[in-house]
């Protein structure tokens, strides 16, 4: 079970896997359970810079939190909020107090009971934007009263027209009062959510889009990898403005810059997706060049005061040409790698999802969110595709190193092969030309010499000339076959020998009883044994016709595991004896003899007068 | 009456031949050539009931000369008169429609036999050409790619049993005991087998050359 098989440090991970889980509720918690703290939820409220609450301009009541889109539309500058409240209500003994502000945009300073107790940064222009920072602010226990605090705040914020993103927007939330510890871990989960946490994934994502662009750089041919490195290096920069607070550009250089930052992103994600697929086009790609271009000319056309208006028109449209790519990239995954297409789907419509989600709330279709998610969520979601993409990547790595093995395998398989082939070839080219050769000399023999042996045969004068001529002929053509030969079938040599003698010793009457093996043999005789034992049996048939005067003559053959036996036995008068007790000569005995010795066989020859003769061949084969 | 063809390029052999064709068929006009080109010619002109090849001549193969009168006279006997036995020689004659074969060596007697026999309709037939005709229909078998307009030519079995018989040694007399069968039956299959191995081999070259690219439709 794979279970127990876990090793001891696995149960160590899930526990502190689990701490960290309960941690995190914990933190949630701590929010949502009942503290004693304070909601401050109306203030008087008064336009104005002046370093005090403006004791003689009469306040107007507003209730928080407060969108100056809502209550003071294009207003552009700073606003004094007056609350009060009591230190009594909201602690109990020493408890050290807090005043807990969950969104204020752009900056604020705070006075308690008149003195200046805290300042978010520079309130004039360049104002430090502190728009998704959440502010904690220890109120001095020493400034503080029992009834009857007075707390002044004053905000420095921008007109929606003349920001990018609602999110930027200046207004004011409710305020908390309450106990340090208690709000101080409040600030800590929102500050956490929305700015530690988007840094620390913009960071991953700026490391992955080095690593991609790396990547790219070594890899020509992959081109989507480059495209999505400067994709996740482009948001990655564009996120550097959480940590930018204070930028040395006025709200309208930095919204713009911001605003035109959009442009490449969509160019970027456009192209990762269509050089994905190889679906790039040139009509597309110059029609982002000119988009990249006409973004800031729009912008600078309409002027700082409509900048939010034509921000999101120009988002619109982007976001539009990025559904149609998107839904293109899916529709082509979905033909070609079907195998991608899931992962992918859920990927890319989460992130749709969440683009779609931003928008509302630019429209105002959906209330500002507590914590920006889109802003952590949407670089996770790249830094998963880049993680998919490293992983295709490493696939198509290993895919590669496979198939260089298998190929190497092929090539010193193929390389064997022709060389196999190649020493076949010169074997076989050795034996054709030795085959030509042969077959040159037989035929130059059989035109020079055998005409002229032929002519002889048929124009001498002299019986026996003519019949030597025609031996020599018969001769020259065995010697030939002995040349040019290639090894016979033991069988069809038997059945060439049979069909030759039957039929001479037909031809001169005299009766033939050939047996041979009865079954079928299967051994080869070179072509020399072929001839030489062609020339042994045709002589001692000749003998037959010509001296024994037989009626009748007997040939068995026998075959063995390495010789074969031929024995030729007639009933003529037999071989008269010479003088020295040697059979005669001129019946070709010792050629015979001489002819077998020179196949390492013997030939014995049995005759007496009367007796008839006969022959016994042996040849080994 | 009877046109003769004489090819031999020698010419003390091609008289020494022309006197016992002459011996054998009295009535016999006897035209002769020396070379394939004027045999040819002869072949173009004049109608022959035999013809006498050699088959190494000067200006090209007397096989030329029996595929040409095989075609042109179908009617006229074509034999090979040669100084070569081997079957790598006689076989493509055989092939190209020669009737048989006689060794140009041997004893006057025995030619003028065999020229009869041959004449009047009993070829002759060695074990090893025997076994090239067995071997060549057994590769026309097994190819299964055959045009529809190619005749296929198959052996009977009769025919079969006769050129096996031939092939293991025995003579025709003998197979003609073995088989109960009259001398003239006996002939006449290996008359059949001559004239299916011309077919089929024509066949087959008329395949190769269509496979080679090189047949044209007159």
């Amino acid at each position: 079970m794979p279970d127990h098989a876990l090793s001891p440090a696995r149960p160590g991970l899930w526990r502190r896997a689990l701490a960290l889980l309960a941690l995190v509720a914990a933190a949630g918690w701590a929010q949502a359970a009942p503290a004693p703290t304070q909601a401050i939820t109306s203030a008087l409220a008064s336009p104005s810079s002046a370093e005090q609450f403006p004791v003689d301009a009469p306040g107007t009541a507003v209730s928080l939190p407060d969108d100056w889109d809502d209550s003071r539309p294009r207003y552009e500058g700073r606003v004094w909020y007056r609350a009060r409240f009591d230190a009594a209500d909201a602690a109990d003994g020493n408890e050290l107090l807090a005043l807990y502000v969950e969104r204020v945009c752009s900056n604020l300073e705070v006075r308690l009971n008149g003195h200046r107790i805290f300042s978010g940064g520079r309130m004039t222009e360049p104002v430090t934007r502190n728009c998704l920072y959440p502010q904690l602010v220890t109120l001095p226990a020493g400034l503080l009263r029992e009834h009857g605090n007075v707390l002044d705040l004053q905000v420095a914020g921008h007109a929606l027209q003349r920001v990018s993103s609602r999110q930027r927007a200046a207004g004011l939330s409710a305020l908390k009062i309450g106990p340090q510890s208690v709000l101080a871990a409040e600030h800590a989960w929102r500050l956490f959510w929305n700015v530690t946490s988007v840094q620390i994934v913009s960071l991953a994502l700026g490391v992955l889009g080095c690593v991609m662009v790396a990547l790219s750089w070594i890899q020509r041919r992959e081109a989507y990898l480059g495209y999505f490195g400067w994709l996740a290096l482009a948001w990655a920069g564009m996120s550097l403005r959480l940590w930018l607070r204070d930028m040395p550009w006025n709200n309208a250089v930095v919204e713009f810059m911001f605003c035109t930052g959009f442009a490449p992103v969509v160019a970027l994600a456009v192209q990762y997706l269509l050089s994905y697929l190889d679906l790039r086009s040139r009509w597309i790609e110059t029609a982002l060049a000119v988009q990249w271009v006409l973004v800031p000319i729009t912008l600078l056309l309409a002027g700082p005061g409509r900048l939010f208006t034509m921000a999101s028109l120009w988002y619109m449209l982007l976001v539009t040409e990025l559904f149609a790519v998107v839904g293109l990239h899916l529709y082509v995954t979905w033909r070609r790698k079907r195998h991608e297409f899931w992962p992918m789907a859920v990927l890319l419509a989460s992130a749709a999802v969440m683009v779609l989600a931003e928008l509302a709330v630019q429209h105002e279709l959906i209330a500002l969110p507590p914590v920006q998610w889109l802003h952590f969520a949407l670089p996770l979601l790249f830094i998963a595709i880049g993680a998919r993409l490293l992983q295709v990547f490493a696939r198509s790595l290993q895919a590669a190193a496979a198939g260089r093995t298998t190929l190497e395998v092929r090539v010193k398989e193929i390389t064997a092969e022709i060389e196999q082939n190649f020493a076949q070839l010169a074997e076989m080219r050795v034996e054709q030309v030795t085959e030509k050769e042969r077959k040159r000399i037989a035929a130059d023999l059989h035109d020079d010499l055998g005409a002229k042996l032929l002519t002889i045969v048929h124009t001498s004068e002299s019986e026996r000339i003519s019949t030597l001529a025609r031996e020599a002929l018969e001769e020259m053509r065995l010697s030939v076959r002995g040349l040019t030969g290639k090894p016979m079938r033991l069988a069809d040599a038997l059945a060439d020998w049979r069909a030759e003698t039957v039929s001479r010793l037909g031809q001169a009457n005299i009766e033939a009883d050939w047996r041979g093996p009865a079954e079928e043999v299967d051994q080869l005789l070179p072509a020399r044994g072929f001839v030489q034992t062609t020339r042994i049996l045709r002589e001692a048939v000749s003998n037959i016709i010509k001296h024994s005067g037989a009626s009748h003559c007997k040939v068995r053959c026998s075959i063995g595991e390495h010789e074969f036996g031929l024995i030729v036995q007639d009933n003529g008068k037999g071989i008269p004896m010479e003088l020295d007790g040697k059979l005669d000569r001129g019946h070709g005995m010792s050629s015979m003899k001489h002819r077998a010795k020179q196949m390492q066989g013997q030939c014995l020859v049995e005759s007496g007068p009367g007796y008839g003769t006969v022959i016994r061949l042996t040849l080994p084969l | 009456m009877n046109n003769i063809l004489l090819l031999e390029d020698l010419p003390e052999i091609r008289s020494w031949l022309k006197v016992l064709v002459k011996g054998v068929f009295p009535d016999s006009q006897i035209h002769e050539a020396a070379r394939v080109h004027d045999a040819l010619g002869l072949v173009g002109a004049v109608k022959f009931n035999l013809a006498l090849c050699d088959l190494g001549l000067p200006d090209g193969s007397g096989v030329d000369v029996v595929a040409a009168l095989r075609e042109q006279q179908p009617e006229c006997q074509s034999v090979v008169v040669t100084i070569h036995d081997d079957d790598d020689h006689l076989f493509p004659a055989l092939q190209a429609g020669a009737f048989g074969y006689l060794l140009k060596e041997q004893a006057r007697e025995l030619i003028a036999e065999q020229l009869k026999r041959m004449s009047a309709g009993e070829p002759p037939l060695s074990p090893s050409i025997a076994r090239r005709v067995i071997s060549h229909f057994a590769s026309q078998t097994q190819r299964q790619e055959r045009p529809q307009n190619m005749p296929h030519v198959a052996l009977t079995e009769r025919e079969n049993e006769v050129l096996l018989r031939v092939a293991k040694g025995y003579t025709l007399p003998e197979i003609g005991v073995q088989l109960n069968l009259s001398r003239h039956t006996i002939a006449d299959y290996v008359k059949q087998i001559y004239r299916k191995l011309n077919v089929s081999s024509r066949a087959e070259a008329a395949l190769e050359a269509q496979r080679l690219g090189l047949f044209r439709r007159a």
